[in-house]
C-alpha cells in the first residue's frame, strides 16, 4: 500500500533521513521505532508532504505521491496525527471534525452549497459516529481547547478519521500517557486495523507499539537498521546497542 | 438630525471596510491592502456614474469586481509571504494605488465642465445621489442594506463549515494543510472577498462625500481596517460594528471639542490595546471590569 | 549625439546625487533592520521616531538659536529617546510571540507621532539648518553638492561607529547574544529587556542623524516626510534582507541611487510609485533580500 523507496532528506547540512526504503502492506499495523532525532518524525512528514524529499519517492497504491502537495494527499487517503497535539483550539469539539471531512467523495458527493454551508444529514451522522468512537460525544459543543490532555488526543485521531483515510499516520500518540490511557489506546488502534486500516505507528512507547504492530522498523541517525517482526526487532542485537549505547553488547 | 444621518452612514462604510479586514484576518493575515482596494472602488465607482453616467447599482458592483480582481491578482503572490512580511507588502500596495491616483488623469467635460479624476486635486462633483433627487434618508437606508447584506452573509457563513473551516486555516495552517484544507483557496478567495467588501465600501465612500482625494486612501485608513476587527475581537461580525461605532462616533465625533489633538487618540488607543490585551470590546475581562466598577459583579463568578 | 551624451552625464550626475542622499536611508534601513536582528519583530515607528526627534531639535534651532551642530546632536539624543519610548509602549509589556501585536502597536505610535508633529506644526514645513548652502565640488562635467558628500561621509562614520560597537564591545556580544539565543542569554545573566532597549536607543541615535541630514539636505523640514521616509526604510530593509546591515547599507544606497534615477525619468510625483514596485520585485523573486538569511 505505502512503499518509501530510497528516502532522503537533509535539513542543510543535516541529514535527518538516509535512503529509507519501507513498504507497508494492506490492513498492517507498522511500528516505526528508534532513539530521539532518528527520523521518525521526520518520515512522517515526509510522506503527508510537510517537507519536500532530497531523493527517493513514495509509492501509495502504486502512484508516485512525491510531488502531490499536502492537502491532496488526504484526498489520496493519506491522513496524520501530530506529535505535540495540534487542534484548532478555538473550534468545537464538533466543528474540529467537521473540518475535517475532505476525502474525494466528501468533496463531491453532495453540492457546493450544502457542503460549505449547511452539512448533509450523511456528514453528520459520520460526526456524530466519530464523536462516540472518542467517548466525546456529550462534549461535541465543547471547545477544543477547554478538552483535557486525553480528551485531545482521542479528538486528534477522531479527525484524522475524518476524512476516511486508508492510511494512517500516528506520530507518537501515546506520549505523555498513563498506563490506563494507553491500553485504552492500544484497543482503538486495534479496532482501526478490524476496520481494514493501514497504519504506520511512531512511537516511544515500547508496550503500545510491541502490543499492536505487525512489523516494526527501526531507524537510528537517519537509517534503517532492523525490521522484522516485533519478536525478531527485540532481539535484534544492532536495536539493543542503538537504545542502549555499546556497553549492552 | 442631518449630523446622526452622516454618522451612521460613516458607520456604514467604515463597517464595510473593518469587514473587508476581518475577513482576511480570520484567515490569519493582517492586511493593509484595504486601504488600496478602498481607494479603487471609490474612483472607479465615481468614474461609472459621474463620467459613464452609469446607475449606482452597477457602479459600485464594477467598483467592487475591480478591487476583487486587483485583490486576487496580488494574493496570490502576496500569500507567500507572511505576518510581518505580508503588513509591510500590503502596506505598500496601498501606497502604490494611492500614489497612482496622485498621479491619475482622466476627465470628460460634461456641461462645459471637465468630469473625472484630476491627479492631485482629485476626482469632485460625484454627484450622483443630488442629481438623481435621492434624499439623504434614501441614501441612508440604500447603504444600510448594502450593510446589512454583507454584514448579515458574513455572519451567516461564519457560523457555517466554511466559517469552522476558515478559522481552522487562520489558527493551524500546518493542522489544516494536513486535514485537506486547500490553504491557498481559502486564503485567496478571502483576499478577493475582502477586496470586493472594500471597494464597494469605497464606492458607497465616494458618493457619499462627493469628492475624494489620494489623501483619504492613506495608513490611517488602512489602519482603521484592521483596527475594527482586533479591537472588536474576532468573535463575530458584530464586535467589528461595536468597535467601528467606540472609534468613529466617540473618538472621532464624540471627542469633536479637543479639535485635532483628538486624532491622536486613536494611535494610542491601538498601543494602549495592543499592551492592555483586552482583546474585544465584549471581552469577559472587560466585563467583569466594567460589572465590578458598576458594582454589578455576579456571585456566581467566584467559582469559575 | 551630443545630446546623447548630455543625457548621460545628467543621468550619471542624479545617480551620484542619489547614491549620496541613499546614505541617509541606509541609516534608517540599518535602524529598522538592527531591531529586528535583536527583537525579530518590525518596528514600523522608527522612521516616524526618528523624525520626530528631529522636531524636537527644531526647539533648539528656533527658541535657543543654537548653532546647526548642536541642533544635530539635539535630534540625535531626542531620537535616542523617542528609541526608549517606543520600545517601552510596543515592545516591553507585549509578549515576545505576539509579534503582530508589536507590529500594530508600532503602527499606532507611527499614527500618533505623524498627528502630533502636524498638530504641533499645523502641517506647515519648517526651516531647518543647513550645513554649508550651495558649495559644489566640480569634478570634470560632474558636480557634488558637497553638504551631500558630507551625508555621505558621516553616515559611513556613524555606520563604521554602530559595526565597531557591535562586533567589538560587550554590548554589541549581548545584543548578537540576545538575537540568537535569547534563553541562553538569559541564563548567561544578560538582562534581555536591556539589551533590547539599548538596542532601540543605538538605533534611535542612527535615525537621529538620518532625520537631521535629510531635514538639512532639504533645509526644510515637514511633516509629509514621516511615512515616506518610514516606507523607504521599509523598502530598503526588505530588499537589504531582514535582520541584514550590509544589505541595509548597500539597499540604501540602491534605492536612493534608483529613485533619482526614476526622478529623472518620470518626475517627483511618480518616482515612490517604482521604488515601491522594486519592492514587489524582491518580495516575488528573492522574499529574503539581497544580503538576508532564510528565516522561517
Amino acid at each position: 500500500m505505502l512503499a518509501l523507496e530510497g528516502l532522503t532528506k537533509h535539513f542543510g547540512g543535516v541529514q535527518a533521513l538516509q535512503d529509507l526504503n519501507l513498504k507497508v502492506s494492506k490492513g498492517s499495523i507498522m511500528g516505526l521505532i528508534g532513539p530521539n532525532g532518528s527520523g521518525k518524525s521526520t518520515t512522517v512528514n515526509l510522506i503527508c508532504g510537510v517537507f519536500g524529499i532530497t531523493r527517493g519517492r513514495i509509492l501509495f497504491d502504486g502512484e508516485d505521491i512525491s510531488r502531490v502537495p499536502t492537502h491532496l494527499r488526504l484526498s489520496q487517503g493519506i491522513a496524520r496525527t501530530f506529535q505535540n497535539i495540534r487542534l484548532f483550539g478555538q473550534l468545537t469539539v464538533w466543528q474540529n471534525l467537521w473540518v475535517a471531512q475532505n476525502a474525494p467523495e466528501q468533496k463531491h458527493g453532495e453540492p457546493f452549497l450544502r457542503r460549505w454551508f449547511g452539512g448533509s444529514r450523511r456528514a453528520q451522522a459520520q460526526v456524530q459516529g466519530l464523536l462516540e468512537f472518542a467517548g466525546l460525544a456529550h462534549k461535541a459543543q465543547e471547545q477544543a481547547s477547554n478538552l483535557s490532555f486525553g480528551e485531545q488526543r482521542r479528538l486528534e485521531l477522531a479527525r484524522a478519521l475524518a476524512s476516511q483515510p486508508k492510511l494512517l499516520l500516528l506520530d507518537e500518540p501515546a506520549a505523555g500517557m498513563n498506563m490506563e490511557e494507553i491500553n485504552d489506546l492500544k484497543q482503538r488502534v486495534l479496532a482501526l486495523r478490524a476496520e481494514g486500516k493501514t497504519i504506520l505507528l511512531v512511537e516511544h512507547v515500547m508496550e503500545l507499539v510491541m502490543g499492536v504492530t505487525d512489523q516494526i522498523a527501526v531507524l537510528d541517525f537517519g537509517r534503517k537498521i532492523a525490521q522484522g517482526s516485533p519478536a525478531e526487532v527485540q532481539q535484534n542485537p544492532q536495536v539493543r546497542e542503538a537504545y542502549l549505547g555499546t556497553q549492552a553488547r | 438630525m442631518d449630523f446622526y444621518i452622516g454618522l451612521l452612514q460613516i458607520f456604514g462604510i467604515h463597517t464595510l471596510l473593518g469587514l473587508s479586514a476581518y475577513l482576511l484576518i480570520l484567515t490569519g493575515q493582517v492586511s493593509m491592502a484595504q486601504a488600496g482596494f478602498f481607494a479603487i472602488g471609490a474612483y472607479m465607482a465615481g468614474i461609472c456614474t459621474a463620467m459613464w453616467g452609469w446607475h449606482i447599482v452597477p457602479a459600485l458592483a464594477l467598483g467592487g469586481l475591480l478591487s476583487g480582481v486587483l485583490a486576487l491578482l496580488i494574493g496570490f503572490p502576496a500569500l507567500r509571504v507572511k505576518g510581518m512580511m505580508l503588513v509591510i507588502a500590503t502596506l505598500a500596495f496601498s501606497e502604490v494605488v494611492r500614489l497612482f491616483f496622485f498621479n491619475f488623469n482622466y476627465t470628460v467635460l460634461r456641461d462645459g465642465i471637465p468630469i473625472g479624476p484630476i491627479g492631485a486635486e482629485g476626482f469632485r462633483r460625484i454627484r450622483y445621489f443630488p442629481e438623481n433627487g435621492w434624499t439623504t434618508i434614501e441614501v441612508s437606508l440604500f447603504m444600510g442594506l448594502i450593510v446589512l447584506l454583507v454584514g448579515g452573509a458574513l455572519w451567516w457563513a461564519d457560523r457555517s463549515r466554511l466559517g469552522a473551516v476558515v478559522r481552522a486555516v487562520g489558527e493551524d495552517e500546518l493542522a489544516a494543510q494536513s486535514v485537506g484544507i486547500n490553504l491557498t483557496t481559502i486564503k485567496v478567495a478571502a483576499m478577493t472577498l475582502g477586496g470586493v467588501i472594500a471597494g464597494i465600501g469605497g464606492g458607497l465612500y465616494a458618493h457619499m462625500t462627493t469628492h475624494v482625494e489620494h489623501l483619504n486612501f492613506g495608513i490611517l485608513l488602512a489602519t482603521f481596517a484592521i483596527a475594527y476587527p482586533i479591537l472588536g475581537g474576532m468573535g463575530s461580525v458584530f464586535g467589528t460594528l461595536a468597535a467601528v461605532v467606540f472609534v468613529q462616533g466617540f473618538l472621532v465625533e464624540g471627542l469633536r471639542f479637543l479639535g485635532d489633538w483628538r486624532n491622536l487618540l486613536f494611535g494610542l488607543l491601538i498601543m494602549l490595546a495592543m499592551n492592555v490585551r483586552i482583546k474585544q470590546l465584549g471581552d469577559v475581562r472587560l466585563r467583569n471590569l466594567l460589572r465590578g466598577l458598576f458594582g454589578l459583579r455576579r456571585r456566581s463568578h467566584a467559582g469559575a | 549625439m551630443a545630446d546623447f551624451w548630455l543625457e548621460v552625464a545628467d543621468i550619471t550626475q542624479s545617480a551620484m546625487d542619489g547614491l549620496l542622499y541613499g546614505s541617509t536611508y541606509a541609516l534608517i534601513g540599518i535602524g529598522f533592520t538592527l531591531i529586528f536582528g535583536v527583537m525579530r519583530k518590525v518596528n514600523i515607528a522608527f522612521g516616524a521616531a526618528s523624525l520626530a526627534g528631529t522636531y524636537a531639535s527644531l526647539v533648539a534651532f528656533q527658541v535657543l538659536h543654537a548653532p546647526a551642530i548642536v541642533v544635530f546632536a539635539v535630534s540625535v539624543i531626542a531620537s535616542g529617546v523617542l528609541g526608549y519610548v517606543v520600545y517601552l509602549t510596543c515592545f516591553r509589556f507585549i509578549a515576545a510571540s505576539n509579534e503582530l501585536g508589536s507590529l500594530l502597536a508600532t503602527i499606532g505610535m507611527l499614527l500618533f507621532l505623524d498627528e502630533v508633529t502636524v498638530v504641533s506644526t499645523q502641517g506647515m514645513p519648517m526651516p531647518y539648518p543647513v550645513l554649508f548652502s550651495d558649495t559644489m565640488l566640480f569634478f570634470g562635467p560632474f558636480s557634488l553638492r558637497s553638504d551631500l558628500l558630507l551625508v555621505f561621509v558621516a553616515s559611513v562614520v556613524c555606520t563604521g561607529i554602530l559595526l565597531a560597537v557591535i562586533y567589538r564591545t560587550r554590548l554589541g556580544l549581548a545584543t548578537r547574544v540576545v538575537s540568537q539565543q535569547p534563553v541562553a542569554a538569559l541564563l548567561c545573566g544578560i538582562s534581555v529587556p536591556r539589551t533590547n532597549a539599548t538596542t532601540f536607543v543605538l538605533s534611535g541615535f542612527l535615525g537621529g542623524v538620518a532625520g537631521s541630514f535629510i531635514a538639512s539636505s532639504v533645509g526644510l523640514l515637514s511633516p509629509l516626510l514621516l511615512i515616506p521616509v518610514t516606507l523607504k526604510g521599509l523598502v530598503v530593509t526588505v530588499i537589504g534582507g531582514l535582520g541584514s546591515i550590509p544589505g541595509a547599507i548597500v539597499a540604501g544606497l540602491l534605492v536612493g541611487l534608483l529613485e533619482n534615477v526614476f526622478l529623472y525619468f518620470r518626475g517627483v510625483t511618480e518616482r515612490d510609485i517604482y521604488v515601491m514596485l522594486l519592492l514587489f520585485i524582491f518580495l516575488a523573486v528573492r522574499p529574503r533580500g539581497l544580503l538576508g538569511r532564510l528565516h522561517a
